[in-house]
């Protein structure tokens, strides 16, 4: 990667995402920058074994339990033989705007499933299966091209894939991760050479805040 | 080899063991050690008795099967049990919200590996600027482990296997734990991260 990712997931959504508690739309997001950014790989990697450290050297009162049986019923199954190398996955690129892009590995499984790209101007969205709390979906902007100003009614995660797109506070490049929360008004726009594919994960529906982009406000379902 | 730094491989050479010969009094070792780690661990995650023993049996059983898949070069054997669990705690959640084509832990955590990164060489550039006054009053808010690792190692200026030795912690952690607080007190400093 040309560039260095600028914008990375806080330390705390990090160690949740290494500990599991986060919920699992966001964690899908941090594991998609983490695929995408060898620093947070360290960190999360880290993060990992410090918490197991925490687990082995958790104290337990010794012998309340019989654990007995458990142990006979696992030691009666049949162990696995070692595997061949492993076979890499394969990599299925997806296509939109006669454009091909190839996913982190996080999104890959889920991306060969994605719904149908509907299109609003330069704009095209994908709703992806996952996410009950949040919807997750993949969002692409031609060359030259606004998203109109919004405000956030919850909170919003948009990970840069591929391409380049800026706002008011900065430009964000593959890797880049936005969190905006609900009193962030923003607009995003690409530059007019390039295009972006993102991956969008929001809680709330987007609420457009300008002149006639408020009648943008009943498509709001378009984006969420 | 003092007997700490024996207990530091213990685990990893009990799996082997398992691997290789299916070592029953092996496994009834790691078995006897983690399983009830993993249900204080269910404990704090369930809040139900029921839901953290199936977790750790559901942990210990894939343990068992897949101790082949076990590699001590790439860390620790509780690393990898650890993430057994958290895995195997995580599709359990997913699986009573009764969700099918939804995101699940192989989705989430790379099995395996990143490959590894060039250098440590971002640390080194930090080590000169670590005792500046800037970084002092932001050192006593890092976590009591963190701190106590980089105390021993900035301060009294001990070799990374020292303090391993002496808080019978495996290097990998000490490591760990070293570049993580460099992080916070990265973070501390410039507030790049969200």
């Amino acid at each position: 990667m040309a560039h260095a990712i600028k914008f990375h997931p806080g330390m705390s959504l990090l160690e949740q995402y290494a500990e599991g508690t986060l919920t699992a739309d966001v964690a899908l997001a941090v594991a998609a920058h983490i695929d995408l950014c060898p620093h947070c790989q360290r960190l999360s990697h880290d993060i990992t074994v410090d918490l197991a450290a925490q687990l082995e050297k958790q104290p337990v009162k010794a012998g309340t339990d019989d654990w007995s049986d458990m142990l006979a019923a696992i030691t009666a199954q049949p162990q696995q033989v070692k595997p061949g190398p492993a076979m890499p996955a394969a990599t299925q690129p997806i296509i939109v705007n006669q454009r091909e892009f190839v996913l982190p590995r996080a999104l890959q499984r889920l991306a060969a499933n994605h719904g149908k790209w509907l299109h609003l101007g330069g704009i095209a969205t994908a709703k992806l299966p996952a996410g009950a709390e949040h919807h997750v979906s993949l969002l692409y902007i031609s060359k030259d091209t606004e998203v109109p100003q919004h405000t956030h009614l919850g909170l919003e995660m948009t990970l840069v894939l591929a391409g380049k797109i800026v706002d008011e506070n900065g430009e964000y490049c593959a890797g880049d991760l936005l969190i905006n929360s609900p009193d962030d008004t923003h607009t995003p726009r690409t530059l007019a050479n390039e295009d972006c594919l993102c991956l969008s994960v929001l809680s709330a529906p987007l609420q457009f805040k300008k002149g006639l982009t408020r009648l943008l406000n009943p498509l709001q379902q378009f984006f969420y | 080899m003092t007997e700490q730094q024996s207990s530091n491989t213990q685990w990893e050479d009990a799996l082997t063991f398992v691997a290789l010969q299916r070592d029953k009094s092996a496994y009834a070792d790691l078995f006897s050690y983690f399983a009830p780690r993993l249900k204080a661990f269910g404990m704090k995650m369930f809040g139900n008795e029921q839901q953290a023993l199936e977790m750790v049996q559901d942990t210990m059983l894939n343990v068992w099967k897949k101790a082949a898949l076990f590699d001590a070069s790439r860390g620790c054997a509780s690393t990898w049990i650890f993430t057994i669990a958290r895995n195997v705690r995580f599709d359990m959640l997913r699986k009573k919200q009764s969700r099918k084509d939804d995101i699940s832990a192989d989705d989430l955590w790379l099995n395996g590996e990143y490959p590894e990164p060039e250098s440590d060489s971002d640390a080194g550039q930090w080590d000169n600027q670590l005792l500046t006054e800037k970084l002092a009053p932001h050192f006593n808010r890092l976590p009591p482990a963190q701190r106590e690792v980089m105390e021993k190692v900035y301060l009294q200026e001990k070799t990374h296997q020292e303090v391993s030795d002496e808080l019978a912690i495996p290097l990998g952690t000490v490591k760990s734990r070293i570049r993580l607080a460099l992080d916070r007190l990265r973070e501390a400093l410039d507030g790049t991260r969200n």
